[in-house]
């Protein structure tokens, strides 16, 4: 395909970087190029024998493209690639690790929404979801990705710093038997068991139980 | 009645997935799949899911581990815990068969002669390098199926 000499060093560092199985290719530029490098992309399913190319991806200076596209499908493992380019120069290709998107990906924590009575509390916790092409497609859940999901819950008394734990694979999660009148923070995180993945802890959401009558 | 089998599959994906990158940069064949190509396992009827995984896990325990020696002590406990993981789960599998809870019909023993096909394409070592880095692809459609 008249390649040109290739002795430009090499893009480095060729990974999938992925939340919420939004899949972005990452890599850092070649050793000591400076500016005016541009880029080429290409992709793999892993055991179908072509490259593809990436039309979006190409003669691009950024050092970065989303394959999310083209890596959709969880039941595959994919395979990319990047070539730099300067000054009539160009690179080999560099490849990622085997990338597979179910087990790789990382998860965000869960949405939190929480209410509350004099004496409990009830929190309703939401999965993200799966990453989709546009917003007009159809939503799928992570709980459907991964059907052993569970979510960790933490529950702090601002008043007396006591915490508790809960572990619950249904969403909704009422804690009984609370103070009136008293600060109480939620935070949740999710827990997937296999594959092992973990999301962060979500943002703390305060709520007070009403008052005695 | 249905074949019902405990495994420790966080256990055996916590082993493989301490081992995926070195045992995959061990198989530079990216454009052959022995578990996923040309036909998926995700394909596979729930009948037939049964008797694939015990055809797959006597596989694994008769053509796989026993040709994946490695350099590297760790990796080898890693693949020998596995091994011994399989081993008991082929066991219990096996009882399953003899109490006819695990049919073998047409497709799953056509689907599986497509993976030996695929195996027995490469070299002994070559074909089990790579059939061990997919595990994940059977744990992936196991964890999903079952």
């Amino acid at each position: 395909s008249g390649e040109l000499y290739c002795s430009l060093p090499n893009p480095r560092n060729v990974h999938f970087e992925s939340i919420n199985m939004q899949n972005v290719l990452h890599w850092s530029p070649p050793e000591g190029t400076g500016k005016g490098v541009l880029y080429k992309v290409k992709y793999s399913v892993y055991g179908v024998g072509k490259w593809i190319r990436k039309p979006e991806c190409r003669n691009i200076n950024r050092t970065w493209c989303d394959l999310s596209s083209e890596t959709s499908d969880y039941e595959e493992q994919y395979y990319a690639s990047v070539k730099a380019f300067l000054n009539g120069m160009c690179s080999d290709w560099m490849e990622t690790t085997r990338f597979n998107p179910l087990t790789d990906t990382k998860i965000d924590p869960p949405m939190i929404s929480v209410s509350s009575t004099d004496k409990s509390i009830s929190i309703i916790l939401t999965a993200p979801e799966k990453w989709k092409r546009s917003p007009d497609k159809e939503s799928v859940s992570l709980l459907q990705v991964y059907p052993g999901l569970q979510y960790n819950v933490s529950v702090l008394n601002k008043k007396t710093k006591k915490r508790w734990f809960f572990s619950i694979s249904n969403n909704t999660l009422v804690v009984p038997w609370l103070e009136p009148g008293t600060a109480y923070c939620v935070s949740a995180q999710i827990h997937v068991t296999t594959p092992l993945l973990d999301s962060g802890f979500s943002k703390e959401h305060c709520i007070s139980t009403l008052k005695d009558k | 009645g249905a074949c019902r089998v405990s495994m420790s599959m966080a256990e055996i994906r916590a082993g493989f997935t301490a081992i995926k990158a070195n045992i995959q940069s061990r198989d530079p064949i990216r454009t052959l799949s022995v578990l996923s190509h040309p036909h998926s396992l995700h394909k596979v009827k729930s009948s037939d899911r049964c008797c694939i995984t015990h055809h797959l896990f006597t596989f694994y325990v008769d053509r796989v581990f026993k040709h994946c020696k490695t350099e590297d002590s760790f990796v080898n406990r890693k693949i020998s815990s596995i091994a011994n993981s399989f081993l008991s789960i082929r066991r219990k599998l096996g009882q399953c068969r003899e109490q006819n809870n695990c049919v073998c019909g047409e497709e799953s023993t056509e689907k599986f002669k497509q993976i030996l096909a695929n195996y027995e394409g490469l070299n002994v070592t070559s074909a089990a390098m790579k059939s061990l880095g997919e595990l994940d692809i059977l744990l992936d459609w196991m964890e999903k199926s079952h």
